[in-house]
């Protein structure tokens, strides 16, 4: 494996030989990995690759599923998530996710953006500021200002997505993950999924899994490839593309398989 | 952040506490009904309550047997599930290979209303349409019998049966009947050779729990067959008047001096006709976990 | 064989056919012949007056409250009880032998005779806890009655809730109880409101359960506590239809009153299917 390539003091996660187990089968094998601040890092690979089950050791969300079982360190900044200190719960509000298939509660736009603020002790009266702060850092203010009291569930998919992605804005974490956010999405809806990622990596550490390569290639900073649960090669997103290190990189990349 | 977790955990054990409320309950059932039972057999057998044919709890020589109450709950039970299960298995193949969907899904709600009849209003059409109905058919003295009990009886357990078989026959994979249908079988063939078989655990599961709920029917039998305790003979007993053992509680329990040994040995009937149902559960609940075909 | 697949197959669906009609004939007869004789009875002074010259005239007043006072009093103590351990079932428990322990008692609960919850309920509350034959005690023994109905359906509401909105609240840092509390339960509202509807219906017509604990054959009065004795529509039905003082002459009465206990359990059958209809594409993401 190669090195990774960024600089070690500016790297927000380190992640040190990570193995996870479901059950008697393992699914990540010794991956290590060190991701800078305000960056956006791709994980690309053939589905069943591991790299959804990476991205969810990073938040810890793979502590809901039972016969689960880690080893290894991941850090951010500095200290580690697994630690007997660290609760998932208050780690999850640092470290958000959106998911692949968007999935705003059944609720309004309003309540969905505050759900998470209210639930975590934001006074009332900020609540209107927080929310519209949201919406504009997602992009979507200007669809929504004038319907924030009716259902979630009325919008598009894509703005749906966004609305995803204003809710963990409103929790201010300061590391975002997306889980295929773009893959039950039309290209639309997705080209303005990725310019939002971009414009989002000046306030937030960013990692996003994705199965689309172009996608990688378009948004990223840096790039890793998992095969198999390893990660076979990871470095800045143009030299995997142009001049990756690993043969199986430069067949997935190319197409030949996956 | 630990006072949260300590919260969290909080809650986990309040819930826990209520949900195994539910165990606490069916053992204080068990615990009531059989000690309550014990006490009748301070002054009477064991084995003479479950071999007695004589049920004459007031006479002088009071006589508990539980064989006439026993073997009335099981003719109208018999009868009912003869009457019921053909119709109720036929019911759910129609229902669910059969007819459109749209029909379907007019006629499996219909049949539920069936579910939602309360007993004592069973019992009445019973009385008033059913019972006078048999008695002039057969030329009876009286029209409270057991068929008429067994009649009423199926109509009252088919929409279990129906209900749970249904359920079965639709979760048999269609990969399973496309395969039948892509070598030539018509419908019907696929239906009783390759469906029905497929399906028979689920349906057996549904006929016994169809059995728990008629052994356990209290008003409507009360209301219809006549509650004579006299051991019926088979089947002509299908025209004599029968006793339940669940009528019997019913019957009796009203006027009976509680603690005296009468009152305790209600309570044993109960406990036998609750060991009955609970075997019952029990048989179905597995027969259940087998059939479910694992489909992604 | 002698015949034709197809004309073998013609006949067995004929067959089929005929067994559905005949049991859609049965659900037709019973309502039909029910409504038809009883619609005749039902006036505002059937359903708001007393039973007077020994219940052979008069209304059905006060059995109508009766069976409210146990619908409430069942529902206050079953409902919280029986959505709680769904909450546990669906949400916490594992797969160990605890839960399968508490899986069985609830679904051999479910299967137990309604006489025997009368049993248990005479055994139990009116004489150990001495409660007396009483509102308090009828209502708990009908508690335990439906309260299986009631887990049932609240875990199968909670099931329908998508995993998703679980996941998302939990990436927002949101706790599991909290998450429960505030995303699962207002998503799973109308699977609960149903369940508790259709158990709203067995309470009212059930029988058996309140013979020992409570029901009386007449009481000259409203009951003025939880420790009264009652009157109740369905066995009120059973006393006139077997045991009145003139069984031919209150059939008018009789009829009214399988009536109207047949209304009041249907149409609350219909507002659960109504409910779960409106509501079962709405959840789907």
């Amino acid at each position: 494996m190669t090195e990774a390539v960024q600089n070690v003091s500016q790297s927000q996660i380190e992640v040190e030989n990570l193995n996870l187990w479901y059950g008697e089968k393992q699914a990540l094998k010794n991956i290590s990995m060190q991701i800078s601040k305000n960056s956006v890092t791709a994980l690309i690979g053939p589905s069943g690759c591991g790299k959804s089950t990476f991205i969810r050791c990073l938040n810890r969300m793979n502590d809901l599923i039972k016969n689960c079982r880690i080893e290894g360190r991941v850090l951010i900044e500095g200290k580690d998530i697994y630690g007997p200190d660290v609760d998932a719960v208050d780690l999850r509000k640092n470290v958000g996710m959106v998911f692949q298939k968007p999935n705003p509660f059944p609720m309004s736009i309003y309540d969905n953006i505050a759900y998470g603020p209210r639930i975590h002790g934001a006074n009332k009266k900020d609540l209107d500021g927080i929310v519209e702060q949201a919406l504009r850092s997602a992009a979507i203010w200007e669809e929504t200002s004038d319907r924030l009291k009716s259902p979630a569930l009325s919008l598009s998919g894509g703005q749906q997505q966004r609305l995803c992605i204003a809710r963990t804005l409103a929790v201010k974490p300061r590391i975002i993950l997306f889980d295929e956010p773009t893959s039950a999405l039309d290209p639309i809806s997705t080209s303005r999924i990725e310019e939002l990622i971009m414009n989002l990596k000046k306030d937030y550490t960013i990692v996003i899994v994705t199965h689309n390569m172009q996608q990688a290639a378009r948004i990223s900073d840096y790039t890793g490839f998992f095969l198999m649960g390893e990660l076979i090669e990871f470095g800045q997103t143009r030299q995997i593309f142009h001049n990756p290190q690993e043969r199986s990189t430069e067949d997935y990349i190319t197409g030949r398989f996956g | 952040m630990f006072n949260r977790n300590y919260k969290e955990k909080m809650i986990e054990s309040v819930l826990f506490s209520v949900s195994a409320l539910t165990v606490v309950i069916l053992f204080l059932i068990c615990l009531f009904l059989f000690r309550n039972s014990l006490f009748l057999f301070n002054d009477f057998s064991l084995l003479d309550f479950l071999t007695g044919r004589f049920w004459y709890p007031t006479s002088v020589n009071r006589q508990f047997g539980l064989l006439p109450l026993f073997f009335g709950s099981l003719i109208v039970t018999v009868g009912a599930i003869l009457f019921s299960v053909p119709l109720g298995i036929a019911s759910a193949i129609y229902i669910s290979e059969i007819a459109h969907p749209k029909v379907a899904d007019f006629l499996k709600p219909f049949i539920e209303i069936l579910a939602g009849i309360p007993s004592v209003v069973f019992g009445f059409f019973g009385l008033v349409v059913l019972v006078p109905f048999v008695q002039k058919t057969f030329n009876l003295p009286t029209g409270q019998t057991a068929l008429t009990g067994s009649i009423m009886l199926g109509i009252m357990a088919l929409p279990t049966i129906i209900t749970i078989s249904e359920d079965a026959i639709s979760s048999v994979p269609s990969t399973i009947k496309q395969g039948s249908l892509a070598l030539g079988a018509t419908r019907w063939q696929t239906i009783y050779k390759v469906i029905i078989p497929a399906a028979l655990s689920g349906i057996s599961a549904a006929v016994m729990l169809g059995v728990g709920r008629a052994i356990g029917e209290t008003m409507t039998l009360m209301m219809i067959t006549g509650n004579t305790a006299i051991i019926p003979s088979f089947p002509g007993g299908f025209l004599e008047s029968v006793r339940t053992m669940t009528a019997t509680i019913a019957l009796e329990m009203g006027e009976v001096p509680q603690g005296s040994d009468h009152f305790y040995a209600l309570f044993a009937v109960g406990s036998v006709l609750f060991i009955i149902t609970f075997l019952i559960n029990l048989i179905a609940d597995s027969i259940k976990k087998k059939y479910r075909f694992k489909v992604d | 064989m002698g015949l034709s697949s197809k004309t073998s197959e013609k006949i067995a669906f004929s067959l089929l056919t005929l067994a559905t009609l005949t049991v859609a004939s049965f659900v037709l007869v019973i309502l039909v012949y029910i409504i038809l004789n009883g619609y005749g009875a039902i006036s505002i002074e059937f359903l708001t007056e007393m039973p007077r010259r020994m219940m052979t005239q008069g209304g059905i007043y006060p059995a109508i409250v009766g069976t409210m006072y146990l619908i409430i009093g069942s529902m206050v103590a079953a409902l919280p009880i029986g959505v709680i351990a769904a909450i546990y079932l669906n949400e916490y428990a594992g797969e160990n032998r605890t839960t399968w322990l508490v899986e069985m008692a609830i679904n051999n609960l479910a299967g137990t005779p309604s006489v025997v919850f009368g049993l248990f309920g005479l055994a139990l509350f009116v004489k150990y806890f001495g409660f007396g034959p009483s509102i308090l005690s009828a209502s708990l023994t009908l508690a335990l009655l439906i309260l299986p109905v009631i887990i049932r359906s609240t875990k199968e509401a909670l099931l329908t809730v998508p995993n998703e909105y679980r996941e998302s609240s939990l990436a927002l840092g949101v706790s599991k109880w909290q998450t429960i509390r505030y995303v699962v339960l207002p998503a799973a509202i109308p699977g609960i409101v149903t369940g508790s509807i259709l158990s709203i219906g067995r309470v009212a017509g059930e029988t058996a359960p309140i013979l020992f604990t409570g029901a009386a054959y007449f009481l000259p009065r409203l009951p003025d506590s939880i420790y009264s004795q009652f009157m109740a529509l369905p066995y009120h039905l059973f006393v006139l239809a077997t045991a009145g003082t003139n069984i031919a002459k209150t059939r008018p009465i009789q009829y009214g009153t399988a009536l109207v206990l047949l209304l009041i359990v249907l149409g609350l059958n219909l507002i659960a299917v109504l409910i779960r209809r409106h509501y079962r594409n709405k959840l789907k993401i």
